[in-house]
Formats: C-alpha cells, sequence, structure tokens
C-alpha cells in the first residue's frame, strides 16, 4: 500500500480533537440561540432552546471524555440537565396551551398583556 | 472517527438550521429530532452510550412528540410566509448569534485545555449510575442533585396538569358556550 494512501487512511481514523467538540456545541448554540431571537412561534422558540440545551450537553459529555480529572462526572450532569429540560418543555407547552386557549394566538409578539 | 464526526457535524448543524428557517413547523419539528440524533451519535462516540440511549428515548422520541402535539393543539400546519414567521430582528438576532458563536467557538478553540485524550468517560453503565447516585469517589454532590431532580420533575408534572387544566368559564369553553 503507497505511503499516502496509508496517510489518507490514518488520518480518516484518527480520533478527534476535544476542540472539535466544542466547536460544533458552540455553533448549535448559536443557532439556537438565532431561532430563539427571531421566530414568532412560541412552540419553535421552545424547539430552538432545546438545541441549546443540547449543545450544552454536548460540551459536558465532550469534557467529561476528554479532561482527565473531571472522573467522567459530565455525563451525569447532562443527565440531570435532560431532566430539567424535560420538566421545562412539559411546563412550557402547558403554558403555551393555556395562552392559545385564552388568546387564540401562540404569537409571542401578540402576547401583550404584561407589557407595562 | 473523522469521518463519522464530519459526518454527523453536519447532519447536526444543518438540521438545527433547518428548525430555525424552516417555514412550516411540523418540518421544524422533524428537524430538531435529526439533530438530536446527531447529537446522539457524538454521545456514542464520548463514550458514553447509555446517555445516547436517554437522548434518542427522550429527545427523539417524547420531546419531538410533545411538540408535535403542541403544534397540533395551537395551528393549522401550512407553509407560511417568512414575513409571518420571522419577526424584525432577522438581521440584529442573526449578528448577535454569529457574533455569540464565533466568540464562543475562539474562545473554546484557542483555550489551552492541558494534556486532554479521548477515553476518560464512563463507558461502563454502572459507572454512570454509580456517578448519578453520588456513590462513587468525588461525585458525592450528586446523592443531593438526584433528589432535588426528582422533586424538580414531580413539581413540574404537578405544575403542567395544573397549568393546562380547562377551567370551567375561561377562554375556548366561553366561546364554546356562546
Amino acid at each position: 500500500m503507497p505511503p499516502q494512501i496509508q496517510q489518507v487512511l490514518d488520518a480518516m481514523t484518527a480520533t478527534p480533537p476535544l476542540e472539535g467538540y466544542l466547536v460544533v456545541g458552540a455553533f448549535m448554540f448559536a443557532i439556537g440561540a438565532w431561532g430563539a431571537l427571531i421566530r414568532r412561534n412560541a412552540v419553535v422558540i421552545f424547539m430552538c432552546v432545546e438545541l441549546m440545551i443540547n449543545a450544552v450537553n454536548l460540551t459536558l459529555v465532550a469534557f467529561a471524555d476528554y479532561l482527565p480529572n473531571a472522573g467522567g462526572l459530565g455525563a451525569s450532569y447532562a443527565v440531570l440537565v435532560i431532566a430539567i429540560a424535560a420538566g421545562e418543555i412539559a411546563v412550557g407547552l402547558a403554558i403555551v396551551l393555556a395562552v392559545f386557549r385564552s388568546r387564540r394566538t401562540v404569537n409571542v409578539d401578540e402576547v401583550t398583556s404584561m407589557r407595562g | 472517527m473523522i469521518i463519522a464526526f464530519f459526518f454527523l457535524a453536519g447532519m447536526t448543524l444543518v438540521s438545527a438550521l433547518g428548525v430555525v428557517v424552516s417555514r412550516n413547523v411540523v418540518h421544524s419539528a422533524l428537524f430538531m429530532s435529526g439533530s438530536f440524533l446527531g447529537i446522539a451519535g457524538y454521545f456514542v462516540m464520548l463514550n458514553a452510550p447509555a446517555l445516547a440511549a436517554f437522548q434518542v428515548l427522550i429527545y427523539v422520541g417524547a420531546v419531538t412528540v410533545l411538540m408535535l402535539f403542541g403544534i397540533m393543539f395551537t395551528q393549522n400546519p401550512q407553509a407560511r410566509r417568512y414575513r409571518t414567521i420571522i419577526n424584525r430582528q432577522f438581521w440584529a438576532g442573526l449578528f448577535v448569534a454569529a457574533g455569540v458563536g464565533a466568540f464562543l467557538a475562539y474562545v473554546l478553540y484557542s483555550e489551552d485545555w492541558g494534556g486532554v485524550e479521548a477515553g476518560n468517560g464512563p463507558r461502563q453503565v454502572a459507572d454512570l449510575g454509580r456517578d448519578l447516585l453520588g456513590v462513587s469517589q468525588g461525585a458525592e454532590v450528586f446523592t443531593l442533585l438526584f433528589e432535588v431532580v426528582s422533586v424538580l420533575l414531580l413539581v413540574a408534572i404537578v405544575g403542567a396538569i395544573v397549568i393546562s387544566r380547562r377551567k370551567s368559564g375561561a377562554g375556548a369553553d366561553r366561546e364554546a358556550e356562546q
């Protein structure tokens, strides 16, 4: 096997660096933040919040796997984050349903009854 | 591994962009589940297979279904024009989000993390369980956190029921009576 092909194969089977996971998590967080800022629909805003939570989870688990002194505890924190996010989604969708029932809309810029 | 990494990165980020720019709300929910699947693949690569199973069960399964129910109850799914689904902060939001993403990526990339190597995660499910219950060394705080999260989930369940319960004479009921 020629050495060039061997080099390419080695590069393809190498372990990705920690920074790769962190950068993917950062961009996913940014995309979620963008969606939460620009969308009108409350359900889509919840989806974007979930994207941000997942980006943070990815960062936690990447640190847990790569940092030798972390003891793998980031994965346990990720479990707690998943539980809290599930509770947040349940309560948030209940609030969206309650708002829709009384105002017939879920667009967040039309629900202005608490504006000062 | 590098191939899997870039494949999952593309899947995750393209699906995340799809959530934001899709004009159909149902498509947004399905893009969201695709993004969660990509994150589950990353968890497998990061030696956390139990967490990947949680991710698939809770996010790809439960949260996506919950979102679809929310869509079903609150709107008729149809493609809308961008002017009706996006508020006036499109470019300002893009500017802020790109700034946040670039800043985070720069800081996380240029930081010196010391001697890092893959393979420190709790590959065994039993290790993850010991960490989560606070049995293993250095994880004692998780005993408290686990209990607090269980109470929080109970409060969330009760709160969701109370908030979304139909009260007589309110909202849609009143409209239906009229």
